[in-house]
C-alpha cells in the first residue's frame, strides 16, 4: 500500500519537479560544471582547456584546433575547437530524485534533499566529463586518444553509456533507497525483503 | 546489504561491458532492436497504415518523418537492472528466471508505449519530443523498473507466508 501510494505521488510530483527544474536551469547544472571543470583541466591540461556555463549548455574549449580538415595542436592550427553539451542530459536526475524523496514524505527532507544533491552534482560531473569524452573521441578522434592519460575508446563508450544513460535515472533510486531508512516505506519494504530472503 | 551491491554492480558492468561487444551488437542488440521498431510498426498498422519499419528505423511514409531506435532506446540497459538486481538478490535460480522473463516483458512493453508515443510526438511538435525522449521516458522506464522489483520482492514474500518480521 505505501509502495502503491510512493509511485502514485511521485509520479503526481514529477510534472512539478520537472517544471522547477528546468525554470532553474543553470542553477541545478552549475555545481557539477565547476567541479567537471576542476577535474578535467587539473587532469587532462592537454585536453581541456576550461568548461564555461552558457545558460543550460557548456562550452568546453579544447586544446585542439583544424587546419584544412586535420586536427592539430590549437596552438599550431590558430584556432581552437570547442564542443558545446547539453546538461540537462545529466541534471535531469534531480528533478526525479526531487519526485522520489518529496513522495516519501520523510523527516529531515531538505537536509536529505541537500545530501542527494551534492552526491548528484558528483555523478552529473562524471557524466559532463563522459558525454565530453564520447564527443572528442567523434570529433577528434585520433589525435584524442593518442593523448597521454586517455583512455581506450571502448572504455569511453562504456563509461558514457553508464554515466550518461544510466547514472541520471539510477542514482537518484539508489539514493532514495539509502535515505529511506527509518521510514514506515523503509519498515514495509524491510519486511518484504526479510520474508523474500528467508524464502532463499 | 553489502553482498547485495557488490553482486549488483559486477552485474551491472559486465552486461554492460557484454552488451557493447561487436559481437553481442551484431547478434543479438541490433536485431532484437529492429524487432522491436517491427513490432511498434505492428501495433500502429491497424490504426495508422501509413507506418513503415526499416530496420531500427520507424518512417511515416506521407510525411517522412521517422525516428531511429538507438542505444539507449531499446529498453536493455533497463532489463539490465533489473537483471542486476533480481540475480544480487538471493532466491531460487527458478524465482530469478520467472522475475527476468516477467520483468523483461514488462520493461519492453513500456518501451514499445514509449516508442510509439514519441512516433507521434515528434511528428507534433519537437520540442516536447525532445523533452519526452530525453528526460521523461527514461525516469518512467526506470521507475517501471522500480515497480517490477517491489513486486518480485512482495511475490518473493508470499511464496513463503510463515516468515514474519521481528
Amino acid at each position: 500500500m505505501l509502495m502503491r501510494r510512493q509511485f502514485v505521488l511521485t509520479l503526481i510530483l514529477m510534472p512539478i519537479t520537472f517544471g522547477i527544474w528546468y525554470a532553474a536551469g543553470t542553477l541545478f547544472a552549475a555545481p557539477a560544471v565547476w567541479l567537471c571543470d576542476f577535474l578535467l583541466s587539473s587532469a587532462y591540461p592537454n585536453i581541456v582547456e576550461a568548461l564555461g556555463l552558457q545558460g543550460v549548455k557548456v562550452l568546453a574549449r579544447t586544446q585542439f584546433g583544424e587546419d584544412g580538415g586535420v586536427i592539430m595542436a590549437a596552438a599550431e592550427a590558430g584556432n581552437q575547437i570547442a564542443l558545446e553539451i547539453n546538461t540537462r542530459l545529466v541534471s535531469y536526475s534531480i528533478a526525479f530524485y526531487a519526485a522520489l524523496l518529496m513522495a516519501s514524505n520523510l523527516k529531515d527532507a531538505i537536509y536529505k534533499f541537500c545530501i542527494g544533491l551534492f552526491w548528484l552534482w558528483l555523478i552529473m560531473a562524471f557524466g559532463l566529463a563522459s558525454i565530453l569524452g564520447k564527443d572528442l573521441l567523434l570529433v577528434v578522434g585520433a589525435p584524442f586518444l593518442n593523448a597521454p592519460g586517455v583512455p581506450p575508446a571502448d572504455l569511453i563508450a562504456l563509461t558514457y553509456q553508464f554515466n550518461v544513460l544510466l547514472m541520471p535515472t539510477l542514482a537518484p533510486v539508489c539514493l532514495w533507497f539509502w535515505q529511506l531508512r527509518g521510514s514506515p516505506l523503509w519498515e514495509a519494504l524491510a519486511n518484504d525483503i526479510k520474508r523474500a530472503s528467508a524464502r532463499a | 546489504m553489502a553482498r547485495f551491491l557488490l553482486i549488483f554492480v559486477g552485474i551491472l558492468v559486465g552486461l554492460f561491458a557484454i552488451e557493447m561487444l561487436k559481437p553481442v551488437q551484431e547478434a543479438v542488440i541490433q536485431p532484437f532492436t529492429g524487432l522491436l521498431a517491427a513490432l511498434s510498426t505492428a501495433i500502429i498498422l491497424p490504426f495508422d497504415d501509413t507506418v513503415i519499419a526499416q530496420g531500427r528505423i520507424l518512417r511515416d511514409a506521407s510525411t517522412g518523418f521517422a525516428v531511429s531506435i538507438e542505444a539507449g532506446c531499446n529498453g536493455v540497459e533497463a532489463a539490465i537492472v533489473l537483471i542486476a538486481g533480481v540475480v544480487a538478490f538471493p532466491a531460487s535460480v527458478k524465482h530469478k528466471l520467472i522475475a527476468i522473463s516477467a520483468g523483461f516483458f514488462f520493461v519492453q512493453a513500456l518501451n514499445i508505449v514509449r516508442i510509439i508515443s514519441l512516433f507521434y510526438l515528434g511528428q507534433w511538435n519537437y520540442t516536447v519530443f525532445e523533452w519526452f525522449h530525453l528526460y521523461l521516458w527514461p525516469v518512467l522506464i526506470m521507475l517501471d523498473v522500480l515497480v517490477v522489483y517491489a513486486i518480485y520482492l512482495q511475490w518473493l514474500g508470499k511464496q513463503h507466508p510463515g516468515v514474519e518480521s521481528a
